[in-house]
């Protein structure tokens, strides 16, 4: 990769060969190291091959294994962002550098999870939903359609509010059965 | 840098952080621009500011827990090459490329997403030179109601929470307004037929205190002769009160359905007609089944409203009243005490609209997902039997069934509880009246009544009884009046906003009128059809009148957007489209779309004749103006295949023809319109390769002398292009004619070796020189 002044770079040598964008590579601590670079952005060192800047992070099955198959990405500028590769398992790399990959997902996927359902009522023609998140108490409103209310996994909900906003019930089931079924007055599917 | 201050690029700091900020040598004073967002960096809800100086960049919020200075990323203008935005899930961010790589300078939310979408743009432009200008257009923001500030889904909506609902009402009854005297007869049948059910309870007292009982009542034995004349009298009244109902319900239900139905018919007409005024960002916004939605189910709406008048819960409020005043009037001290369980019976009604009926919510939603499985395994049977998992579907089906029961099953109980409950309620009133009335009955029949009062008759207790039962029956309905109502308004409001929406394609108020001759500028053209992804990013480029472009780019670069971008489908958010020098959006709407015909990928027909499909644009058309035009377009051989020839009828989106044969129809029916630009959006995408030459061949007679605009996946498509333009991530990335871009080598060389490579057609080889296969051998 050539290193133009108005284009992202990759560091380290510059003859080294990019990821094979047709073979999926898992990322092992081996021969992967996850740091911080310059200005505090997310960077990641592939052995015998060069420093990616400018990383982010993303499931592969955020539902399914929230912890594994986490893929490491940058953006190469113009042209679309490459995969560096897949960590497995997060627990294989050391905790410093798990925890900035999951510092990374978390900045990624800005999502509420519900954890406490206050009210569910009618307002304005839309439904209007007070709930205790882990960031906090909330209260919005989504459109009373399938749409905004999206299945997560086979007991969960994510619910769209009229901001784009997502707000995330991982298992109905683990709610007390009152907020439940207060729940599934409106969200019945 | 800015000479006027937007209030939404340009916040305030806190005092308290500007000092910060001073004592750690940045005057905040110094600022263009400072916005705030809703997040930090690390996902938490933290107001932080990004302010930009003349020469820098940088973030701030009050210092704390690990920030010991409120700057949390400074970057030099030196060293920042882009700014850009990327979206996450939920918000995003804003990016700086600095030293090769992209910084991640603050996260939002997606409340705030359209904020730092003009803060990018604005931070582009000043890192490029450019004049930045923040003002207060910059505090617009179309996706927001400006009165309230809530989201709204699109520009333009309607703002749900502003919605004047006693307004929404009135304009109901103005729509009523052309049936204002049928409207008065009609509740003038109403309270007639209120009325008359109140009778035959009359007649019921008369014949028990004047004929069955009348010593119990005070009044003297009759006569047997007189006894029949008075039996025959009443029930003869009975019979009357009854027929004269049944001709007031005649009378009532014709003018009901006349009026509801018309007034449903005014109400589609309005909406049908504003939604073909509508632009096509309306219909990205919304699906079809959702606007079918509202064009023939809200709608009947306001039959449902007639009919409620009538019939329903309104005509049932008037019973009430009515029925109650009479029986206060009848005898206030029976009357209070048989409507003691009153309330318990709305409460008990208010139960089970709240908690009881969104039940059947799960009921319909099992039936539904119970259809959608079988619909897809049975559809996919060959898929399910070649790969051997009948035994995995059946697992689904039954899971899918399994819910079926399990909510029928949780409604039936809950109702079946709810019903003899709610039953008992109901009879306690009539208990109430037997008891205390029959006590009084019984009183007044021993003489024992007060003196000076009136006796309290076995047909007075009748009555009373009748009119409990006029009373209750309509009550628990009732509390449905408040839901009803809710859903009526809002069904309503749904078409009002249909209504409301202006369309966002609109024509100047004083177009240029003329025929252009087909010479197109596209300069510095930006646009996305989602505020988070522009689609074209500065596309510039110029088609002479009577030239042939071929637009070449990979999916979703941005081609068949330009092409909406030119007949105005969309209005471009930056730059401009000029056609003969003029701006498409000062011609009048006619004529742009006279001027530019358009060939789709798939060509959409209409159920009718061949014949009214060619002169779909043109229905001044005359038969030797059709045949010339099939003729052209390759169509008129086959359509004369048919028995019927252009007189056949064809179903739904042109069934019974084939793909080839559609295309050809709709090269034919832009022909005829005869624009000066003609753009064929990848006509030869979806055929066989004989239909392909068929239609070549078509688009070469067709073409000659107009203007006109090829985007094609195939390359062969483009031989006969005088230029071809490649686009690239909505960004002209190389133009020239074939040899030439097959000289440079770039992008355009590169597809058409992959086509080359991956198709061996002879005309693509061709296309290619033969260069490529011979490298290959």
């Amino acid at each position: 990769m050539t290193n133009a002044p108005n284009t992202p770079e990759a560091h380290g040598d510059p003859q080294a060969p990019s990821p094979d964008q047709t073979q999926l590579r898992y990322l092992l601590p081996d021969v992967c190291r996850v740091h911080l670079g310059s200005h505090g952005a997310l960077h990641v060192t592939v052995r015998d091959e060069r420093i990616y800047g400018g990383v982010y992070a993303a499931y592969a099955f955020p539902v399914a294994h929230p912890d594994k198959y986490v893929s490491l990405i940058y953006s190469a500028g113009s042209g679309p962002d490459v995969e560096i590769g897949v960590i497995r398992d997060l627990d294989e790399f050391p905790p410093e550098q798990a925890r900035l990959v999951r510092e990374a997902l978390g900045r990624r996927y800005f999502v509420h999870v519900i954890t406490a359902i206050r009210h569910v009522g009618w307002k304005y023609g839309f439904v209007a939903i007070d709930v205790d998140t882990n960031k906090g108490p909330a209260s919005f409103l989504i459109r009373w359609q399938h749409d905004r209310a999206v299945d997560y996994g086979r007991k969960g909900k994510v619910l769209i509010d009229v901001d784009q906003n997502r707000y995330l019930i991982p298992d109905l089931d683990q709610l007390p059965s009152s907020q439940k079924a207060q729940f599934q007055r409106y969200i019945y599917w | 840098m800015s000479d006027e201050k937007s209030v939404l690029l340009n916040r305030h700091l806190p005092g308290e952080l500007a000092a910060c900020l001073r004592a750690g040598g940045v005057d905040p004073e110094g600022a263009w621009l400072s916005a705030d967002t809703d997040l930090n960096l690390q996902g938490g809800y933290e107001q932080v500011f990004l302010l930009a100086l003349e020469d820098r960049i940088l973030t701030a919020a009050m210092p704390g827990g690990e920030w010991t200075s409120p700057v949390r990323i400074l970057l030099r203008r030196q060293d920042i090459r882009e700014v850009r935005t990327r979206q996450g899930v939920g918000g995003g961010f804003l990016e700086a490329l600095a030293d090769g790589v992209y910084v991640e300078v603050l996260a939002y939310s997606n409340a705030r997403a359209d904020v730092f979408h003009k803060v990018a743009r604005k931070l582009q432009d000043w890192l490029t030179g450019q004049p930045v200008r923040t003002g207060p257009e910059d505090d617009v923001n179309p996706r927001k109601c400006a009165k309230c500030g809530m989201a709204l889904e699109f520009k333009g909506d309607v703002c749900r929470r502003c919605v004047d609902r006693g307004a929404v009402m009135a304009r109901v009854l103005r729509l009523m307004r052309p049936y204002t005297g049928s409207a008065v007869f009609l509740m003038v049948l109403v309270l007639a037929a209120i009325g008359l059910a109140l009778v035959p309870q009359w007649l019921v007292k008369l014949l028990i205190d004047r004929v069955l009982a009348p010593e119990q009542a005070g009044n003297a034995a009759l006569q047997p002769g007189q006894a029949t004349w008075w039996l025959l009298a009443l029930v003869g009244g009975l019979t009357g009160v009854r027929v004269l109902e049944s001709v007031v319900g005649v009378i009532k239900y014709r003018l009901a359905a006349l009026v509801g139905s018309q007034v449903s018919f005014d109400m589609r007409q309005r909406v049908f007609n504003h939604l073909t005024r509508l632009a096509v960002d309306y219909y990205d916004r919304y699906n079809v089944g959702q606007l079918m939605s509202r064009v023939v189910t809200d709608t009947e709406q306001m039959r449902g409203f007639v009919n409620q008048l009538c019939f329903g819960l309104l005509a049932q409020l008037f019973q009430v009243v009515v029925v109650g005043f009479l029986l206060f009037a009848l005898s206030w001290k029976l009357a209070l005490l048989a409507l003691l369980p009153a309330p318990l019976v709305v409460l008990a009604a208010m139960f089970f609209w709240r908690y009881i009926y969104p039940r059947y919510y799960r009921v319909w939603d099992a039936n539904s997902k119970l259809s959608g499985t079988l619909n897809t395994i049975l559809s996919g049977i060959r898929v399910v039997k070649a790969f051997g998992q009948e035994g995995r579907e059946h697992k689904r089906f039954d899971g899918s069934s399994g819910y079926v029961r399990d909510s029928f099953r949780d409604v039936e109980y809950t109702v079946g509880t709810f019903n003899p409950s709610i039953g008992f309620l109901f009879q306690i009133g009539g208990l109430i009246i037997w008891f205390v009335g029959g006590q009084w009955v019984l009183r007044d029949k021993m003489g024992l009544e007060a003196p000076g009062q009136a006796p309290f008759t076995l047909g007075l207790l009748m009555q009373l009884l009748g009119y409990l039962g006029l009373f209750y029956g309509p009550l628990g309905h009732l509390t449905q009046l408040t839901n009803w109502l809710t859903q009526f308004l809002t069904a309503t409001q749904r078409t009002f906003e249909i209504l409301d929406t202006p369309p966002q394609i609109v024509e100047a108020p004083d177009p240029v009128r003329f025929r252009p001759k087909g010479g197109i500028v596209f300069d510095n053209v930006k646009f996305g059809y989602h505020r988070y992804e522009p689609v074209v990013k500065g596309i510039s480029f110029h088609v002479a009148p009577g030239e042939h472009i071929g637009v070449v780019g990979k999916s979703g670069s941005g081609k068949t957007t330009l092409i909406n971008l030119l007949a105005r489908f969309y209005d471009v958010d930056e730059g401009l489209i000029l056609i003969d020098g003029v701006d498409i959006r000062q011609m009048g709407l006619t004529d742009l779309r006279a001027a530019v015909g358009i060939v789709l990928q798939e060509p959409f027909l209409f159920r009718g004749t061949i014949f009214s499909n060619l002169t779909y644009g043109r229905r001044d058309a005359t038969a030797e103006q059709v045949l010339a035009a099939a003729k052209a377009a390759n169509a008129h051989d086959f359509i004369m295949r048919h028995p019927l020839g252009y007189d056949t009828y064809i179903g739904e989106r042109g069934a019974g023809l084939s793909g080839g044969e559609r295309q050809r129809i709709s090269i034919a029916r832009a022909l005829l319109y005869d624009p000066r630009i003609l753009v064929f959006d990848e006509a030869t995408s979806n055929v066989d390769t004989e239909s392909e030459q068929l239609i070549q061949e078509a688009m070469v007679r067709v073409t000659a002398g107009r203007t006109t605009i090829v985007i094609a996946h195939r390359l062969s498509t483009l031989k006969n292009s005088d230029r071809i333009v490649v686009i690239d991530e909505g960004r002209l990335v190389e133009q020239g004619s074939h040899e030439d871009l097959m000289a440079r080598d770039g992008l355009y060389a590169k597809l058409v070796r992959i086509q080359t490579e991956l198709s061996r057609e002879p005309s693509v080889d061709a296309l290619a020189g033969g260069k490529t296969r011979e490298a290959a051998e």
